[in-house]
């Protein structure tokens, strides 16, 4: 189907493209995946599109003492193949790897799946395992929020409509650190029914430090905690990870459609964070 | 789809109770609601904008209330369409005192068709939770803050 008309603007910079946005009535574009669809279908009929495809600023991929500063507009195909990001990052990098399919991943972008927020995407479980921080810029001024805070509900995140995501900052990964994402996938989307990313550090025979992301089981991704304080202290053994995994769906609400019952995506949910914790260690 | 759940209000049950039926209660905590007139007995007209993300549409709809027993239960009929599909739902609403408040349990159906069905059938589950959750965190926003 053909859109609704709106009014197109193409910004060269960050500036010019907050400034188009100031007034909150512009919708932001970036590899459109998801808005285009939406638009096709007059699900979605804005106004104005301001397309974020053209500012070169945002496809940058930079480190910064014990951070790594990912552009909003890069693609995933960029994040899964770039050698700085395998190298200090390799869950983004493994994660990016996962999504979609070649098409998707060739014009889908990092800040877009963040600011979508699909309760099915597979970003979100990295990030929320990454404890990554977002940066959000408008006309005067700027702010960097938690991952914790930016998926606020389903489709819903922090970011305002006079807001555009500039970069995600991920820590740069310690060494001896295993990482792994896991996901049932839906054959026909490449959505992730559920998928569980997970970041492990043993040292002295214990670990250390263990951090797990789910998504695609509850309206919005989030951090199993239960699972993580479960695993800390552990020896890390197959029993001390089916213990711990039986824990992510603790006090969670999980989503139901007619792809997977709440009950089975449980069960999934959890079968999928022991395997996750299981290839990290 | 079947939707079902509870909440509990910081409200006696025929407060609780007449806040659920009151329209100028209801017109300020549905999501998306712009006005809810009255247009008949147990009737009123209702406008509604769902905005969520990038889908965003206007829907025309009307609003029902039957089966009245004070202060216990009454059912609740909506229906509505829009130029991105159309929704019709009913739905038993029970009041029961606890302490601390009453708790409202729902109980009811809603059928969703339409573009929106036929594209968001995934989502449709999550959204609809989250419409009444955001109708009920702003029900005991408004009600149990002084003044209202």
């Amino acid at each position: 189907m053909i859109p609704q008309e709106f009014n197109y603007s193409r910004p060269g910079t960050v500036q010019e493209a907050v400034d188009l946005l100031a007034d909150g009535e512009a919708k932001v574009l970036a590899g459109g995946m998801s808005l285009i669809p939406l638009m096709k279908l007059r699900l979605s009929a804005p106004e104005h599109v301001v397309d974020l495809g053209r500012i070169p600023d945002l496809s940058q991929i930079r480190e910064n003492g014990g951070s790594l500063h990912l552009g909003a507009l890069l693609t995933h195909h960029q994040v899964a193949t770039s050698a700085l990001v395998q190298e200090k990052c390799p869950l983004i990098a493994e994660t990016a790897a996962h999504i979609g399919d070649a098409q998707v991943r060739n014009m889908g972008t990092l800040g877009g799946s963040a600011a979508h927020a699909d309760p099915a995407a597979d970003y979100p479980a990295a990030l929320c395992a990454l404890d990554a921080k977002v940066r959000l810029v408008r006309k005067d001024s700027e702010r960097v929020v938690d991952i914790g805070d930016f998926f606020v509900d389903a489709l819903t995140t922090a970011v305002e409509p006079d807001e555009i995501i500039t970069e995600l900052i991920l820590p740069v990964e310690e060494a001896g650190t295993g990482v792994s994402y896991q996901k049932l996938r839906q054959p026909a989307s490449g959505f992730a029914i559920v998928g569980v990313a997970a970041r492990v550090r043993r040292e002295g025979g214990r670990i250390a430090m263990a951090r797990v992301g789910v998504t695609g089981l509850a309206a919005s991704a989030y951090r199993a905690t239960g699972v993580e304080a479960l695993l800390e202290g552990s020896e890390g053994s197959q029993a001390d990870v089916a213990k711990a995994s039986a824990a992510v769906d603790d006090g969670i609400e999980a989503i139901s459609d007619l792809h997977a019952s709440s009950d089975y995506r449980r069960h999934v949910a959890r079968v999928y964070t022991a395997r996750a914790i299981q290839a990290a260690l | 789809m079947r939707i079902s759940g509870s909440r509990l209000l910081a409200l006696d049950q025929e407060q609780a109770y007449q806040a659920l039926q009151d329209p100028s209660v209801l017109e300020r905590c549905m999501p998306g609601c712009r006005s809810l007139v009255q247009v008949g007995e147990d009737t009123y007209a209702m406008k509604m904008k769902m905005a969520l993300a990038s889908i965003s549409g206007l829907f025309d709809g009307k609003v029902r209330i039957a089966d009245r027993n004070f202060p216990h239960s009454f059912r609740l009929l909506v229906e509505g369409s829009g130029r991105i599909g159309f929704l019709k739902g009913e739905g038993l609403l029970q009041l029961t005192a606890e302490s601390g408040g009453t708790s409202i349990g729902y109980e009811g159906e809603v059928r969703v068709g339409g573009t929106i069905s036929a594209v968001g059938q995934r989502l449709l589950d999550t959204t609809s939770k989250m419409m009444i959750k955001r109708f009920f965190d702003k029900l005991a926003e408004t009600l149990t803050s002084p003044q209202k």
